[in-house]
Protein backbone atom coordinates (compact mmCIF):
# COMPACT_ATOMS: atom_id res chain seq x y z
CA UNK A 1 0.00 0.00 0.00
CA UNK A 2 2.89 2.26 0.29
CA UNK A 3 1.31 5.30 -1.19
CA UNK A 4 3.57 8.06 -2.91
CA UNK A 5 1.62 10.71 -0.15
CA UNK A 6 2.94 8.21 2.35
CA UNK A 7 6.47 7.98 1.37
CA UNK A 8 6.91 11.92 0.75
CA UNK A 9 6.60 12.09 4.23
CA UNK A 10 9.08 9.17 5.64
CA UNK A 11 12.73 10.37 6.04
CA UNK A 12 15.36 7.93 7.27
CA UNK A 13 15.83 8.19 10.42
CA UNK A 14 18.87 6.31 11.63
CA UNK A 15 20.95 7.46 14.66
CA UNK A 16 23.11 10.42 12.74
CA UNK A 17 21.50 9.79 9.23
CA UNK A 18 20.47 13.58 9.18
CA UNK A 19 21.12 14.55 5.90
CA UNK A 20 20.81 13.58 2.44
CA UNK A 21 18.05 10.95 3.68
CA UNK A 22 15.23 11.50 1.56
CA UNK A 23 13.57 10.36 -0.34
CA UNK A 24 14.16 6.87 -0.16
CA UNK A 25 14.16 5.58 -3.76
CA UNK A 26 12.53 2.51 -4.34
CA UNK A 27 13.20 -0.92 -5.38
CA UNK A 28 12.00 -4.37 -7.07
CA UNK A 29 8.37 -2.73 -6.63
CA UNK A 30 5.18 -4.52 -7.04
CA UNK A 31 2.79 -1.33 -8.19
CA UNK A 32 -0.83 -1.29 -7.58
CA UNK A 33 -2.95 1.12 -9.06
CA UNK A 34 -6.80 1.92 -6.87
CA UNK A 35 -8.81 4.26 -7.16
CA UNK A 36 -9.56 6.82 -4.24
CA UNK A 37 -11.89 9.50 -3.55
CA UNK A 38 -11.00 12.74 -5.24
CA UNK A 39 -11.19 15.87 -3.27
CA UNK A 40 -9.59 18.98 -4.65
CA UNK A 41 -9.64 20.67 -1.02
CA UNK A 42 -7.77 18.11 0.50
CA UNK A 43 -5.32 18.39 -2.49
CA UNK A 44 -4.74 21.91 -2.35
CA UNK A 45 -4.46 21.86 1.41
CA UNK A 46 -1.99 19.32 1.75
CA UNK A 47 0.38 20.47 -1.26
CA UNK A 48 2.47 22.81 0.72
CA UNK A 49 3.41 19.71 2.85
CA UNK A 50 4.88 17.91 0.00
CA UNK A 51 8.70 18.06 -1.43
CA UNK A 52 7.50 18.45 -5.34
CA UNK A 53 10.64 17.29 -6.55
CA UNK A 54 11.02 14.29 -4.03
CA UNK A 55 7.44 13.60 -5.58
CA UNK A 56 7.77 14.35 -9.41
CA UNK A 57 10.83 11.84 -9.06
CA UNK A 58 9.57 8.95 -7.52
CA UNK A 59 6.21 9.00 -9.68
CA UNK A 60 8.47 9.02 -12.33
CA UNK A 61 10.78 5.86 -11.21
CA UNK A 62 7.55 4.08 -11.08
CA UNK A 63 6.38 5.14 -14.51
CA UNK A 64 4.24 8.22 -14.05
CA UNK A 65 5.07 11.14 -16.08
CA UNK A 66 1.97 13.13 -15.61
CA UNK A 67 3.14 15.85 -13.29
CA UNK A 68 4.98 18.69 -13.99
CA UNK A 69 8.66 19.20 -13.16
CA UNK A 70 7.88 22.85 -11.18
CA UNK A 71 4.81 23.24 -8.99
CA UNK A 72 2.53 25.42 -11.07
CA UNK A 73 1.03 28.49 -9.39
CA UNK A 74 -2.95 27.62 -10.59
CA UNK A 75 -3.96 24.41 -9.85
CA UNK A 76 -6.63 23.51 -12.62
CA UNK A 77 -8.75 20.63 -12.83
CA UNK A 78 -6.33 18.65 -14.99
CA UNK A 79 -3.58 19.36 -12.66
CA UNK A 80 -5.09 18.35 -9.57
CA UNK A 81 -6.22 15.10 -11.23
CA UNK A 82 -2.96 14.32 -11.95
CA UNK A 83 -1.69 15.47 -8.50
CA UNK A 84 -4.69 12.83 -6.90
CA UNK A 85 -3.66 10.05 -9.13
CA UNK A 86 -0.08 10.17 -8.24
CA UNK A 87 -0.02 10.78 -4.48
CA UNK A 88 -2.96 8.73 -3.81
CA UNK A 89 -3.65 5.82 -6.20
CA UNK A 90 0.00 4.38 -6.79
CA UNK A 91 0.17 1.65 -4.27
CA UNK A 92 3.50 0.42 -3.90
CA UNK A 93 2.73 -3.54 -2.52
CA UNK A 94 6.11 -5.39 -2.25
CA UNK A 95 9.73 -3.89 -2.38
CA UNK A 96 11.87 -2.28 -0.80
CA UNK A 97 13.48 1.57 0.15
CA UNK A 98 16.72 2.15 0.68
CA UNK A 99 18.21 5.56 2.21
CA UNK A 100 20.57 7.00 0.06
CA UNK A 101 22.71 7.83 2.63
CA UNK A 102 23.15 5.25 5.07
CA UNK A 103 21.92 2.40 2.94
CA UNK A 104 19.44 1.24 5.25
CA UNK A 105 16.47 -1.13 3.67
CA UNK A 106 13.41 -0.54 4.48
CA UNK A 107 11.52 -3.65 3.25
CA UNK A 108 7.78 -3.17 2.34
CA UNK A 109 5.57 -6.41 2.74
CA UNK A 110 1.51 -6.79 1.75
CA UNK A 111 1.88 -3.19 1.78
CA UNK A 112 2.88 -2.06 5.38
CA UNK A 113 6.41 -0.71 5.14
CA UNK A 114 8.81 -1.81 8.05
CA UNK A 115 10.52 1.30 9.57
CA UNK A 116 12.31 -0.03 12.66
CA UNK A 117 15.25 0.32 13.42
CA UNK A 118 17.94 -1.84 14.61
CA UNK A 119 20.00 -1.37 17.64
CA UNK A 120 22.73 0.03 16.05
CA UNK A 121 20.67 2.47 14.44
CA UNK A 122 19.21 4.09 17.36
CA UNK A 123 20.65 6.89 19.91
CA UNK B 1 -27.99 36.25 18.82
CA UNK B 2 -31.37 34.92 20.11
CA UNK B 3 -31.21 31.13 20.91
CA UNK B 4 -34.47 28.64 21.18
CA UNK B 5 -34.38 25.74 23.72
CA UNK B 6 -34.15 22.62 22.99
CA UNK B 7 -34.62 18.80 25.30
CA UNK B 8 -32.05 16.61 24.53
CA UNK B 9 -32.79 12.80 25.92
CA UNK B 10 -29.62 11.25 26.45
CA UNK B 11 -28.82 7.29 26.17
CA UNK B 12 -27.73 5.84 28.93
CA UNK B 13 -24.41 5.29 28.94
CA UNK B 14 -21.07 7.19 29.08
CA UNK B 15 -22.87 10.06 30.84
CA UNK B 16 -19.16 11.77 31.54
CA UNK B 17 -18.83 11.74 27.87
CA UNK B 18 -21.88 13.78 27.09
CA UNK B 19 -20.95 17.39 27.45
CA UNK B 20 -17.55 16.77 25.91
CA UNK B 21 -19.34 15.49 22.80
CA UNK B 22 -22.17 18.56 22.71
CA UNK B 23 -19.22 20.88 22.11
CA UNK B 24 -17.04 18.72 20.01
CA UNK B 25 -19.71 17.90 17.38
CA UNK B 26 -20.88 21.90 17.88
CA UNK B 27 -17.96 23.06 16.79
CA UNK B 28 -17.66 20.25 14.28
CA UNK B 29 -20.59 22.26 12.40
CA UNK B 30 -19.20 25.43 13.78
CA UNK B 31 -22.38 26.37 16.07
CA UNK B 32 -22.72 27.35 19.60
CA UNK B 33 -24.14 25.60 22.33
CA UNK B 34 -25.23 27.17 25.58
CA UNK B 35 -25.72 24.95 28.22
CA UNK B 36 -27.77 25.02 31.73
CA UNK B 37 -25.83 27.52 33.90
CA UNK B 38 -23.73 26.57 37.38
CA UNK B 39 -22.86 23.11 37.74
CA UNK B 40 -24.13 20.71 35.47
CA UNK B 41 -25.24 17.24 36.82
CA UNK B 42 -24.27 14.81 34.05
CA UNK B 43 -25.80 11.72 35.06
CA UNK B 44 -29.54 13.17 34.19
CA UNK B 45 -31.07 11.54 31.15
CA UNK B 46 -32.53 15.37 30.23
CA UNK B 47 -30.89 18.43 29.27
CA UNK B 48 -32.30 21.82 28.51
CA UNK B 49 -29.86 23.58 25.77
CA UNK B 50 -30.33 26.97 23.85
CA UNK B 51 -28.85 26.10 20.03
CA UNK B 52 -29.43 29.18 17.07
CA UNK B 53 -31.10 26.88 14.93
CA UNK B 54 -33.11 23.74 14.79
CA UNK B 55 -30.76 22.93 12.20
CA UNK B 56 -28.14 22.50 15.07
CA UNK B 57 -30.54 20.52 16.79
CA UNK B 58 -30.36 17.92 13.70
CA UNK B 59 -26.83 17.87 13.64
CA UNK B 60 -26.49 17.38 16.83
CA UNK B 61 -29.22 14.39 16.77
CA UNK B 62 -27.32 12.80 13.53
CA UNK B 63 -23.62 12.67 15.03
CA UNK B 64 -24.07 12.45 18.97
CA UNK B 65 -23.60 8.89 19.76
CA UNK B 66 -25.05 9.50 23.19
CA UNK B 67 -27.87 11.21 22.27
CA UNK B 68 -31.91 9.58 21.55
CA UNK B 69 -33.73 12.59 20.73
CA UNK B 70 -33.62 16.09 20.68
CA UNK B 71 -37.00 18.05 21.33
CA UNK B 72 -38.14 21.52 20.81
CA UNK B 73 -38.62 22.50 24.73
CA UNK B 74 -41.73 23.56 25.89
CA UNK B 75 -42.04 23.24 29.41
CA UNK B 76 -40.71 21.23 32.39
CA UNK B 77 -41.47 21.58 36.09
CA UNK B 78 -41.77 19.83 39.61
CA UNK B 79 -45.49 18.95 39.40
CA UNK B 80 -47.76 18.81 36.51
CA UNK B 81 -49.70 21.94 37.47
CA UNK B 82 -46.12 23.91 37.33
CA UNK B 83 -45.17 22.93 33.73
CA UNK B 84 -49.02 23.52 32.61
CA UNK B 85 -48.01 26.94 33.56
CA UNK B 86 -45.08 27.40 32.01
CA UNK B 87 -46.66 25.37 28.82
CA UNK B 88 -49.13 27.93 28.49
CA UNK B 89 -47.17 31.04 28.74
CA UNK B 90 -44.93 29.51 26.12
CA UNK B 91 -47.77 28.80 23.71
CA UNK B 92 -46.13 31.15 21.08
CA UNK B 93 -44.02 27.81 20.45
CA UNK B 94 -46.99 25.75 19.74
CA UNK B 95 -50.20 27.22 18.60
CA UNK B 96 -49.42 26.85 14.90
CA UNK B 97 -49.82 23.57 15.41
CA UNK B 98 -53.64 23.81 16.62
CA UNK B 99 -55.45 23.53 13.61
CA UNK B 100 -54.59 20.87 11.37
CA UNK B 101 -51.42 19.36 12.15
CA UNK B 102 -51.67 15.35 12.56
CA UNK B 103 -50.13 14.43 16.31
CA UNK B 104 -48.77 11.82 18.42
CA UNK B 105 -49.05 12.20 22.00
CA UNK B 106 -46.66 9.58 24.44
CA UNK B 107 -46.12 9.81 28.44
CA UNK B 108 -42.85 7.88 29.35
CA UNK B 109 -40.61 8.03 32.57
CA UNK B 110 -36.50 7.69 33.12
CA UNK B 111 -36.06 4.93 36.50
CA UNK B 112 -40.16 4.18 36.62
CA UNK B 113 -42.92 2.63 34.84
CA UNK B 114 -46.24 5.01 34.76
CA UNK B 115 -49.61 2.52 34.90
CA UNK B 116 -51.47 2.79 32.23
CA UNK B 117 -54.17 4.86 33.85
CA UNK B 118 -52.15 7.44 34.88
CA UNK B 119 -50.58 7.91 31.89
CA UNK B 120 -54.27 8.30 30.27
CA UNK B 121 -55.26 11.32 32.85
CA UNK B 122 -51.85 12.84 31.69
CA UNK B 123 -52.18 12.85 28.35
CA UNK B 124 -55.60 14.57 29.11
CA UNK B 125 -53.98 17.17 31.39
CA UNK B 126 -52.78 18.76 28.37
CA UNK B 127 -56.55 19.21 26.76
CA UNK B 128 -56.38 22.89 27.21
CA UNK B 129 -53.98 22.86 23.96
CA UNK B 130 -56.68 22.25 21.86
CA UNK B 131 -55.00 20.36 19.58
CA UNK B 132 -57.87 20.07 16.55
CA UNK B 133 -55.43 17.72 14.23
CA UNK B 134 -55.98 14.16 14.08
CA UNK B 135 -54.05 11.66 16.13
CA UNK B 136 -52.15 9.84 14.13
CA UNK B 137 -49.53 7.37 16.17
CA UNK B 138 -47.88 5.79 13.00
CA UNK B 139 -46.90 8.87 10.80
CA UNK B 140 -47.82 12.44 12.38
CA UNK B 141 -46.84 15.36 11.55
CA UNK B 142 -45.45 16.52 15.08
CA UNK B 143 -44.79 14.05 17.82
CA UNK B 144 -44.85 15.54 21.55
CA UNK B 145 -43.70 13.91 24.27
CA UNK B 146 -43.64 14.20 28.00
CA UNK B 147 -41.12 12.76 30.20
CA UNK B 148 -40.79 11.99 33.99
CA UNK B 149 -37.60 11.87 35.58
CA UNK B 150 -37.26 10.03 38.60
CA UNK B 151 -34.51 9.20 41.25
CA UNK B 152 -32.47 5.96 40.74
CA UNK B 153 -33.25 4.40 43.85
CA UNK B 154 -30.17 2.40 43.77
CA UNK B 155 -30.08 -1.02 45.01
CA UNK B 156 -33.64 -0.78 46.18
CA UNK B 157 -36.10 -3.14 44.50
CA UNK B 158 -39.22 -1.49 44.20
CA UNK B 159 -42.14 -2.16 42.80
CA UNK B 160 -42.68 -1.64 39.51
CA UNK B 161 -45.20 1.56 40.12
CA UNK B 162 -44.07 2.11 43.41
CA UNK B 163 -43.44 6.07 43.88
CA UNK B 164 -45.67 6.84 40.48
CA UNK B 165 -46.12 10.51 40.67
CA UNK B 166 -42.86 11.55 42.49
CA UNK B 167 -41.05 12.19 39.56
CA UNK B 168 -38.19 14.68 40.79
CA UNK B 169 -38.98 16.81 37.33
CA UNK B 170 -40.89 16.34 34.06
CA UNK B 171 -40.03 17.60 30.87
CA UNK B 172 -42.32 18.56 27.56
CA UNK B 173 -41.88 19.38 23.92
CA UNK B 174 -42.06 18.43 20.09
CA UNK B 175 -39.81 15.85 18.59
CA UNK B 176 -37.41 17.37 16.17
CA UNK B 177 -35.19 14.76 15.36
CA UNK B 178 -34.30 11.22 17.07
CA UNK B 179 -30.88 10.65 17.11
CA UNK B 180 -29.51 8.35 14.39
CA UNK B 181 -25.77 7.66 15.14
CA UNK B 182 -26.41 5.53 18.01
CA UNK B 183 -26.89 2.76 15.53
CA UNK B 184 -23.33 2.78 14.65
CA UNK B 185 -22.74 1.21 18.15
CA UNK B 186 -23.92 -2.26 16.56
CA UNK B 187 -22.47 -1.37 12.99
CA UNK B 188 -19.07 -1.28 14.42
CA UNK B 189 -19.73 -4.16 17.19
CA UNK B 190 -15.94 -5.41 17.56
CA UNK B 191 -17.37 -9.31 17.81
CA UNK B 192 -18.95 -8.60 13.81
CA UNK B 193 -15.84 -7.20 12.84
CA UNK B 194 -13.55 -9.05 10.20
CA UNK B 195 -10.84 -8.63 12.18
CA UNK B 196 -10.01 -7.96 16.26
CA UNK B 197 -8.07 -8.64 18.75
CA UNK B 198 -7.82 -8.78 22.76
CA UNK B 199 -6.93 -4.83 22.71
CA UNK B 200 -9.80 -3.89 20.24
CA UNK B 201 -11.54 -0.95 21.70
CA UNK B 202 -15.60 -1.32 22.55
CA UNK B 203 -17.40 0.18 19.82
CA UNK B 204 -19.06 3.05 21.41
CA UNK B 205 -15.80 4.37 23.34
CA UNK B 206 -13.83 4.40 19.65
CA UNK B 207 -17.06 6.17 18.31
CA UNK B 208 -17.03 8.63 21.09
CA UNK B 209 -13.21 9.07 20.41
CA UNK B 210 -13.99 9.56 16.76
CA UNK B 211 -15.91 12.29 17.51
CA UNK B 212 -14.13 14.05 19.68
CA UNK B 213 -11.63 14.01 16.82
CA UNK B 214 -13.90 16.33 14.68
CA UNK B 215 -13.67 13.77 11.97
CA UNK B 216 -14.92 14.61 8.52
CA UNK B 217 -14.09 14.71 4.92
CA UNK B 218 -10.80 16.45 4.07
CA UNK B 219 -9.27 15.66 7.63
CA UNK B 220 -6.25 13.56 8.07
CA UNK B 221 -6.02 11.68 11.36
CA UNK B 222 -3.06 9.60 12.89
CA UNK B 223 -2.98 6.83 15.08
CA UNK B 224 0.61 6.16 16.35
CA UNK B 225 -0.36 3.03 18.72
CA UNK B 226 -2.89 1.45 15.94
CA UNK B 227 -2.58 -2.03 17.59
CA UNK B 228 -6.15 -3.62 15.13
CA UNK B 229 -7.54 -0.61 14.44
CA UNK B 230 -10.46 0.37 16.48
CA UNK B 231 -10.43 3.64 16.17
CA UNK B 232 -9.17 4.00 12.60
CA UNK B 233 -12.77 3.00 11.37
CA UNK B 234 -15.24 5.18 12.43
CA UNK B 235 -13.08 8.29 12.25
CA UNK B 236 -12.52 6.96 8.18
CA UNK B 237 -16.61 6.17 8.25
CA UNK B 238 -17.08 9.71 8.96
CA UNK B 239 -15.01 10.88 6.44
CA UNK B 240 -11.04 11.19 7.19
CA UNK B 241 -8.06 9.71 5.88
CA UNK B 242 -5.82 7.91 8.78
CA UNK B 243 -2.76 6.71 8.89
CA UNK B 244 -1.28 4.56 11.25
CA UNK B 245 1.76 3.12 13.05
CA UNK B 246 2.43 0.30 15.49
CA UNK B 247 6.13 -1.32 16.57
CA UNK B 248 4.52 -4.67 16.10
CA UNK B 249 3.22 -5.01 12.85
CA UNK B 250 1.84 -8.52 13.75
CA UNK B 251 -0.90 -6.24 15.62
CA UNK B 252 -1.65 -4.89 12.43
CA UNK B 253 -1.29 -7.66 10.08
CA UNK B 254 -3.46 -10.75 11.50
CA UNK B 255 -3.10 -13.70 9.50
CA UNK B 256 -3.60 -13.61 5.68
CA UNK B 257 -1.83 -11.85 3.15
CA UNK B 258 -4.72 -9.16 3.36
CA UNK B 259 -3.65 -6.83 6.50
CA UNK B 260 -6.46 -7.42 9.21
CA UNK B 261 -6.69 -3.72 9.65
CA UNK B 262 -7.50 -4.02 5.81
CA UNK B 263 -10.61 -6.47 5.63
CA UNK B 264 -11.74 -4.64 8.48
CA UNK B 265 -11.78 -1.07 6.59
CA UNK B 266 -13.27 -3.09 3.56
CA UNK B 267 -16.22 -4.37 5.34
CA UNK B 268 -16.91 -1.02 6.57
CA UNK B 269 -16.74 0.65 3.07
CA UNK B 270 -13.71 2.66 4.11
CA UNK B 271 -10.64 0.64 2.93
CA UNK B 272 -9.68 3.95 0.26
CA UNK B 273 -9.40 5.72 3.83
CA UNK B 274 -6.03 4.06 5.26
CA UNK B 275 -4.00 6.00 3.69
CA UNK B 276 -0.96 3.65 5.19
CA UNK B 277 0.05 1.00 7.97
CA UNK B 278 3.27 1.83 9.15
CA UNK B 279 5.29 -0.28 11.67
CA UNK B 280 8.03 1.55 13.69
CA UNK B 281 8.45 2.70 17.19
CA UNK B 282 7.04 6.39 17.45
CA UNK B 283 9.65 7.07 19.88
CA UNK B 284 11.88 6.20 16.77
CA UNK B 285 9.51 7.69 14.17
CA UNK B 286 10.74 8.31 10.38
CA UNK B 287 8.11 11.46 10.15
CA UNK B 288 9.98 14.01 7.74
CA UNK B 289 7.83 17.35 8.76
CA UNK B 290 5.45 18.31 11.50
CA UNK B 291 2.45 20.32 11.31
CA UNK B 292 0.35 17.18 9.15
CA UNK B 293 -2.49 15.76 11.08
CA UNK B 294 -5.69 17.46 12.03
CA UNK B 295 -6.30 15.03 14.89
CA UNK B 296 -4.43 12.19 16.93
CA UNK B 297 -6.22 9.73 18.06
CA UNK B 298 -5.01 6.29 19.97
CA UNK B 299 -5.22 4.36 23.11
CA UNK B 300 -1.75 4.19 24.14
CA UNK B 301 0.04 1.46 25.50
CA UNK B 302 -0.38 0.76 29.50
CA UNK B 303 0.97 -2.34 30.05
CA UNK B 304 -1.78 -4.26 31.15
CA UNK B 305 -3.18 -5.89 27.89
CA UNK B 306 -0.69 -4.38 25.84
CA UNK B 307 2.53 -3.53 27.75
CA UNK B 308 4.13 -0.06 26.13
CA UNK B 309 7.68 -0.81 25.07
CA UNK B 310 10.56 0.92 23.00
CA UNK B 311 13.63 0.08 21.31
CA UNK B 312 16.48 -0.42 22.96
CA UNK B 313 17.58 -2.54 25.87
CA UNK B 314 19.41 -1.87 29.03
CA UNK B 315 21.83 -5.01 29.94
CA UNK B 316 24.28 -6.29 27.34
CA UNK B 317 23.17 -8.71 24.86
CA UNK B 318 23.31 -12.59 25.79
CA UNK B 319 24.86 -14.95 22.85
CA UNK B 320 21.75 -15.83 20.90
CA UNK B 321 20.65 -12.14 20.33
CA UNK B 322 23.98 -10.82 19.42
CA UNK B 323 23.92 -13.41 16.53
CA UNK B 324 20.24 -12.07 15.78
CA UNK B 325 21.61 -8.66 16.15
CA UNK B 326 24.75 -9.41 13.59
CA UNK B 327 22.11 -11.15 11.20
CA UNK B 328 19.60 -8.34 11.00
CA UNK B 329 22.19 -5.83 10.55
CA UNK B 330 23.60 -7.70 7.57
CA UNK B 331 20.49 -8.47 5.70
CA UNK B 332 17.31 -6.67 7.78
CA UNK B 333 14.29 -8.74 6.81
CA UNK B 334 10.42 -7.75 6.50
CA UNK B 335 8.27 -7.69 9.95
CA UNK B 336 6.57 -10.60 9.87
CA UNK B 337 9.78 -12.85 10.29
CA UNK B 338 11.48 -13.82 12.78
CA UNK B 339 13.74 -11.38 13.69
CA UNK B 340 12.09 -8.45 16.25
CA UNK B 341 14.39 -6.02 17.63
CA UNK B 342 15.07 -5.57 21.55
CA UNK B 343 12.43 -3.61 23.36
CA UNK B 344 12.98 -2.22 27.24
CA UNK B 345 9.38 -1.67 29.36
CA UNK B 346 8.33 2.33 28.70
CA UNK B 347 7.16 3.54 31.55
CA UNK B 348 3.29 5.36 31.54
CA UNK B 349 3.56 8.57 32.48
CA UNK B 350 6.76 9.14 30.55
CA UNK B 351 5.00 7.76 27.46
CA UNK B 352 1.87 10.16 28.22
CA UNK B 353 4.29 13.44 28.32
CA UNK B 354 6.10 12.27 25.11
CA UNK B 355 2.56 12.01 23.95
CA UNK B 356 2.09 15.15 23.76
CA UNK B 357 4.56 16.44 22.62
CA UNK B 358 4.67 14.74 19.97
CA UNK B 359 1.36 15.92 18.64
CA UNK B 360 2.60 19.17 19.21
CA UNK B 361 4.69 18.58 16.96
CA UNK B 362 2.90 16.36 14.33
CA UNK B 363 -0.37 18.27 14.89
CA UNK B 364 -1.63 21.50 12.55
CA UNK B 365 -2.41 24.64 14.21
CA UNK B 366 -6.26 23.89 16.05
CA UNK B 367 -5.20 20.33 15.88
CA UNK B 368 -6.60 17.60 18.91
CA UNK B 369 -4.96 15.02 20.82
CA UNK B 370 -7.66 12.59 21.53
CA UNK B 371 -6.10 9.52 24.14
CA UNK B 372 -7.41 7.34 27.19
CA UNK B 373 -5.09 7.51 30.06
CA UNK B 374 -5.34 4.98 33.16
CA UNK B 375 -5.44 6.19 36.15
CA UNK B 376 -6.15 4.88 39.72
CA UNK B 377 -9.24 6.12 40.76
CA UNK B 378 -8.58 6.87 44.51
CA UNK B 379 -5.39 8.71 43.77
CA UNK B 380 -6.54 10.47 41.35
CA UNK B 381 -5.53 14.39 41.16
CA UNK B 382 -6.69 17.28 38.45
CA UNK B 383 -2.48 17.86 38.37
CA UNK B 384 -2.13 14.17 37.22
CA UNK B 385 -3.38 15.31 33.52
CA UNK B 386 -2.14 19.05 33.67
CA UNK B 387 1.46 18.02 34.57
CA UNK B 388 1.96 16.17 31.17
CA UNK B 389 1.12 19.16 29.06
CA UNK B 390 3.77 21.83 27.43
CA UNK B 391 3.31 24.94 25.84
CA UNK B 392 0.88 25.63 23.23
CA UNK B 393 -1.38 22.33 24.23
CA UNK B 394 -4.39 22.61 26.10
CA UNK B 395 -6.89 19.96 27.73
CA UNK B 396 -10.22 20.53 26.16
CA UNK B 397 -11.96 17.56 27.60
CA UNK B 398 -11.42 15.04 30.12
CA UNK B 399 -14.18 12.47 31.06
CA UNK B 400 -13.86 9.08 33.53
CA UNK B 401 -15.20 5.68 32.59
CA UNK B 402 -15.25 4.41 35.49
CA UNK B 403 -14.53 0.83 36.70
CA UNK B 404 -13.93 0.97 39.91
CA UNK B 405 -10.66 1.00 41.91
CA UNK B 406 -9.54 2.50 38.26
CA UNK B 407 -10.50 4.20 35.70
CA UNK B 408 -9.74 5.70 32.19
CA UNK B 409 -9.97 9.48 31.32
CA UNK B 410 -10.98 10.44 27.79
CA UNK B 411 -8.23 13.19 27.76
CA UNK B 412 -8.74 15.71 24.75
CA UNK B 413 -5.75 18.28 24.24
CA UNK B 414 -6.37 21.11 21.47
CA UNK B 415 -2.96 22.89 19.75
CA UNK B 416 -3.55 26.16 20.47
CA UNK B 417 -0.26 27.52 19.40
CA UNK B 418 0.79 28.38 15.74
CA UNK B 419 4.42 28.22 16.61
CA UNK B 420 6.61 25.33 15.44
CA UNK B 421 8.17 23.15 17.38
CA UNK B 422 10.90 20.48 17.11
CA UNK B 423 10.32 17.08 17.40
CA UNK B 424 10.50 15.77 20.89
CA UNK B 425 14.20 13.99 21.73
CA UNK B 426 12.25 11.20 23.79
CA UNK B 427 14.85 10.84 25.77
CA UNK B 428 14.60 13.83 29.14
CA UNK B 429 12.00 12.18 30.60
CA UNK B 430 12.77 8.43 30.15
CA UNK B 431 15.47 9.00 32.49
CA UNK B 432 15.06 5.62 35.19
CA UNK B 433 14.02 8.09 38.19
CA UNK B 434 12.60 11.03 37.53
CA UNK B 435 13.71 13.93 40.24
CA UNK B 436 11.46 13.47 43.31
CA UNK B 437 10.79 17.16 43.51
CA UNK B 438 8.56 16.45 40.24
CA UNK B 439 4.71 15.79 40.85
CA UNK B 440 4.23 11.95 40.89
CA UNK B 441 0.91 11.06 38.92
CA UNK B 442 -1.32 8.86 39.98
CA UNK B 443 -0.86 6.54 36.39
CA UNK B 444 2.92 6.48 36.84
CA UNK B 445 3.68 2.63 37.43
CA UNK B 446 -0.09 1.79 36.65
CA UNK B 447 1.03 -1.33 35.52
CA UNK B 448 2.35 -2.64 38.69
CA UNK B 449 -0.46 -0.97 40.54
CA UNK B 450 -2.76 -2.65 38.43
CA UNK B 451 -1.40 -6.22 39.55
CA UNK B 452 -0.97 -5.66 42.56
CA UNK B 453 -5.03 -4.82 42.88
CA UNK B 454 -4.46 -1.13 43.95
CA UNK B 455 -3.54 -1.33 47.15
CA UNK B 456 -0.55 0.35 49.00
CA UNK B 457 2.27 -1.79 48.24
CA UNK B 458 3.36 -3.86 51.79
CA UNK B 459 6.14 -1.96 53.60
C1 LIG C 1 -3.61 -0.61 23.83
S1 LIG C 1 -2.93 -1.16 22.31
C2 LIG C 1 -3.86 -0.26 21.11
C3 LIG C 1 -5.02 -1.04 20.67
C4 LIG C 1 -5.75 -0.48 19.51
N1 LIG C 1 -6.46 0.74 19.84
C5 LIG C 1 -6.67 -1.54 18.94
O1 LIG C 1 -7.76 -1.20 18.53
O2 LIG C 1 -6.31 -2.71 18.91
C6 LIG C 1 -1.35 -0.46 22.26
C7 LIG C 1 -0.52 -0.76 21.03
O3 LIG C 1 0.68 -0.03 21.13
C8 LIG C 1 1.73 -0.76 20.55
N2 LIG C 1 3.00 -0.20 21.06
C9 LIG C 1 3.59 -0.40 22.26
N3 LIG C 1 4.71 0.34 22.37
C10 LIG C 1 4.84 1.04 21.20
C11 LIG C 1 5.80 1.97 20.68
N4 LIG C 1 6.87 2.35 21.41
N5 LIG C 1 5.61 2.48 19.44
C12 LIG C 1 4.54 2.10 18.70
N6 LIG C 1 3.61 1.21 19.14
C13 LIG C 1 3.76 0.69 20.36
C14 LIG C 1 1.43 -2.19 20.90
O4 LIG C 1 2.01 -3.08 19.97
C15 LIG C 1 -0.11 -2.21 20.87
O5 LIG C 1 -0.59 -2.68 19.63
ZN1 LIG D 1 19.79 6.67 6.53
Amino acid sequence: MVRLITHNLLACHAKGCNSNNFPLPFSNVQIEIREAEFNPEFLKAFLPKIEWKALVDTAKQLGDMSLPLEQPEMMDDDFLKSFHHVLLEIHVEEGVMTCPNCKHEYPISNGIPNMLLAEHEIG
Amino acid sequence: MSYGKYLIVFAQAHHEFRIPELHSVASLYGFDISLPKGEIETDRPYMVVGLADEKHARQLAKRCILIKAIYEFYAQGSTYEELHTRNRANQALWTRYKLDTSFKFFVTAFNHKIPQDRQRQVVESFSYMDFLGKIDMKKPDITLGCFEEYIEKRGLIRDRHDGDGQFQQAYFGRLIEEGSARVLVKMFDVKKRQYFGNTSMESEVSLLMANQTLASPGKLIYDPFLGTGSMAYPVAYFGAQVFGSDIDGRQMRGKGSTPGVFRAAAQYGVSARILDLLTFDVTHNPWRCGGLFDAIVTDPPYGVRAGAKRLGRKKELDPERQALYWEHRNNPRPDDQPYIPPTKPYELSNLAVDLVQLARYLLKPGGRLVFFLPTVTEEYEEIDVQSMLCEGMEVIANSLQDFGSWGRRLVTILKTTTDSYSPPTFDLNTLEDASSSQHVPAHRDFREKYFQGFKPPAI
